[in-house]
């Protein structure tokens, strides 16, 4: 499905109109500048079994979203493990979550990221159809990608 | 007065919550179904050429993508009063077809199946994917994500991209296919219809050889009789793409059959105070309030439905299981609730099987695949049925094709007003006085929405992060005096 270049994909999610939901998108493109020809770079707003067919055959994954978790003022960037997911207490309302995905990947044995990394921002929940960042999540951006961009250095040294 | 809340509701595509006021006897007094859904998208679009319309809808949605694509390009063709040529006809209905085997898979392995393959009694945490593939085996799973991996390849080639598709354009597509590229959909496409037949075997096995769950697709309150809404081709089958929308009575004698110009004389939209969301109605029975019967202008625009609304399927083992669903259940129409979920493996295996007639048709591979628009734009509608429901994009342009306004009737939206009463029943249904409400109870609540396999809000994808389900009992000064987690 996916032509791959690279054993390392950057994954963003989010809806470019939908403003800060496109959060994980933009960041991948800056990232895409930074390491266009190291890596691969898919932006998508899917999820379930979509996302499962993208992550699918590579080596290891960086996978940028927007989170809604209450616990953060908005700008808040957090890096999330794989494990820590299977620590959510309830299914997700979308009707597959990651941790499904990532549980019915290991389950249905299909060769899915060995590693896989999960940078996330604090957002507030959109529900106005709008392009652009509110002032806290431009703020942080920088420092989002920032944090990406690091991680992908390592993921590329395999340092992880 | 006690209320038990439902938030968020489970395998919704969106956020939603539902509300369950009890009185002081513990009967259900009344209950609410609101959406948090997203606002402001007509006047986004509104200054912007509308030929870029069919790429900007898709983004409405993250389920159902190729439904608003394909609405606005129908749309997009009537604004500039173009005919498509037969091919470009037949390669956006090849496309169409495949989206729908592959989006009604997703509803009944991962959505709504799990209510019947795991049993709406079953502990939380398994009534999902999951917990499907746990009871019926790795097989079954592995069957589904080929599935699912087989329609996305072929909705690339033909799509463009596998999520925003980018192919139509007003007057017809930007790329036709080539030999090499039939004959390797052709053979996805017999897959499809395989797939197709396989699923319905699985319903048969699970579904209707447990008589208890026979009894609840049955049962008085998950039934409701209401008007049927779904679009037919010339011979009034079930057609996703295109044609007229046919409406019948709760009787299943047709009421109304239209073009998709005519839509505003006979759809109207109800307000209620407490939600955002407004509710369709059949203009000329009226809005009589969450009632039932041929005086209520309330109507259901699911897969059920479309088959009420239709003679036939147009295609053969589909018809088949037509005919043996009605013969099952008593004949025309059928009002049960959970039916929708036979209604929908029907429906699969007809897309899969229409896909591969046109994937074989000698006219898919032609070049003469768009007509270029001439004519002054002005306004158009555009009608498909969205696996969810009749979705009608209707725009006003000015003579330069630039959007003056534009009107959006989604496929959920025309249930919002049967859910409503659909999840009134069944909570008065369950919920009796000294009735303690269990997990399972509020789960079979939420089975009456999960058949129609909602999709409101759309397009949320973060990360999911802490969100346990609350059930929440107040009394009637609204203080929790109950509080249940599920996890």
């Amino acid at each position: 499905m996916i032509d791959r270049l690279s054993t390392v994909l950057v994954l963003g999610l989010g809806n470019d109109i939908l403003g800060d939901d496109a959060v994980g998108l933009l960041a991948a493109r800056e990232l895409k500048i930074l390491f266009h020809d190291k890596v691969d770079v898919v932006e998508a707003a899917v999820s379930g079994f979509e996302i499962m067919e993208i992550l699918e055959g590579y080596e290891s994954v960086l996978l940028l979203d927007a989170v809604v978790t209450k616990a953060h003022p908005p700008g808040y960037i957090l890096e999330l493990s794989k494990e820590q997911f299977k620590n959510v207490v309830a299914i997700s309302p979308h009707y597959m979550g990651l941790p499904e995905v990532f549980q019915l990947a290991e389950e249905m044995k299909i060769k899915f990221p060995k590693i896989i990394r999960i940078l996330a921002m604090e957002i507030i929940p959109p529900y106005d159809i709008k392009e652009g960042l509110s002032e806290p999540i431009q703020e942080s951006f920088p420092q989002f990608v920032e944090t990406g961009s690091a991680i992908l250095s390592e993921l590329l040294a395999g340092k992880c | 007065m006690k209320q038990i809340k439902i938030d968020p509701i489970t395998r919704l595509e969106g956020h939603g919550k539902i509300d369950i006021f009890l009185n002081d006897d513990g009967e259900v007094a009344n209950t609410y179904f609101q959406i948090p859904e997203l606002r402001g998208f007509e006047q986004f679009c509104v200054g912007r050429p509308v030929e870029e319309m069919p790429r900007i809808t898709t983004r409405i949605c993250g389920v159902c993508p190729e439904a608003h694509h394909m609405a606005s390009a129908k749309a997009c063709d009537a604004v500039f009063h173009v005919e498509i040529p037969p091919t470009a006809k037949k390669l956006r209905e090849l496309l169409y077809n495949v989206f729908y085997a592959g989006d009604h898979t997703t509803h009944f392995y991962a959505l709504g199946g799990p209510d019947f393959v795991v049993g709406p009694d079953a502990p939380k945490a398994q009534r999902n994917i999951l917990g499907v593939v746990a009871k019926v085996g790795l097989e079954v799973g592995g069957k589904v994500i080929e599935m699912r991996r087989r329609t996305q390849e072929v909705i690339k080639i033909l799509g463009g991209k596998n999520t925003h598709q980018v192919t139509s354009l007003p007057g017809g597509v930007s790329k036709g296919i080539n030999e090499e590229e039939r004959k390797l959909i052709e053979e996805h496409c017999k897959w499809f219809v395989d797939f197709g037949k396989f699923t319905i075997q699985v319903f048969n096995d699970i579904v209707l050889k447990n008589k208890a769950y026979v009894d609840l697709i049955l049962s008085d309150m998950f039934s409701m009789k209401i008007y049927s809404m779904g679009l037919v081709d010339e011979k009034n089958r079930v057609n996703f793409y295109d044609g007229k929308v046919r409406v019948v009575d709760p009787d299943g004698k047709e009421f109304v059959k239209y073009s998709p110009n005519d839509y505003l004389d006979v759809v109207s939209e109800h307000v209620e105070p407490w939600t955002y969301l407004k509710f369709p109605f059949l203009k000329k029975v009226g809005w009589k309030g969450f009632v039932e019967g041929k005086d209520s202008g309330i109507y259901r625009a699911t897969p059920l439905s479309r088959l009420n609304a239709a003679d036939g399927m147009p295609t053969p083992a589909a018809q088949e299981e037509y005919d043996r669903m009605y013969k099952t259940l008593g004949g025309k129409p059928v009002h049960a609730t959970l039916a929708t979920h036979w209604a929908r493996t029907i429906e699969l295996l007809s897309a899969a099987e229409m896909a591969l007639d046109l994937v074989r048709d000698p006219e898919i591979t032609g070049t003469n695949i768009r007509a270029i628009p001439t004519a002054t734009p002005t306004e158009g509608v555009g009608i498909v049925e969205a696996p969810r429901g009749t979705l009608t994009h209707h725009y006003i342009t000015d003579e330069k094709g630039i959007l003056r306004k534009a009107n959006l009737i989604v496929g959920t939206t025309n249930n919002y007003a049967p859910i409503s009463l659909s999840i009134n029943k069944a909570a008065r249904g369950l919920i009796k006085k000294g009735t303690t409400v269990t997990d399972g109870i509020l789960n079979t609540v939420e089975m009456a929405f999960r058949a129609y396999d909602p999709c409101f809000g759309c397009a949320t994808h973060t990360l999911p992060g802490q969100m346990p389900l609350v059930v929440n009992i107040r009394n009637k000064d609204g203080e929790i005096i109950q509080e249940i987690k599920r996890n």
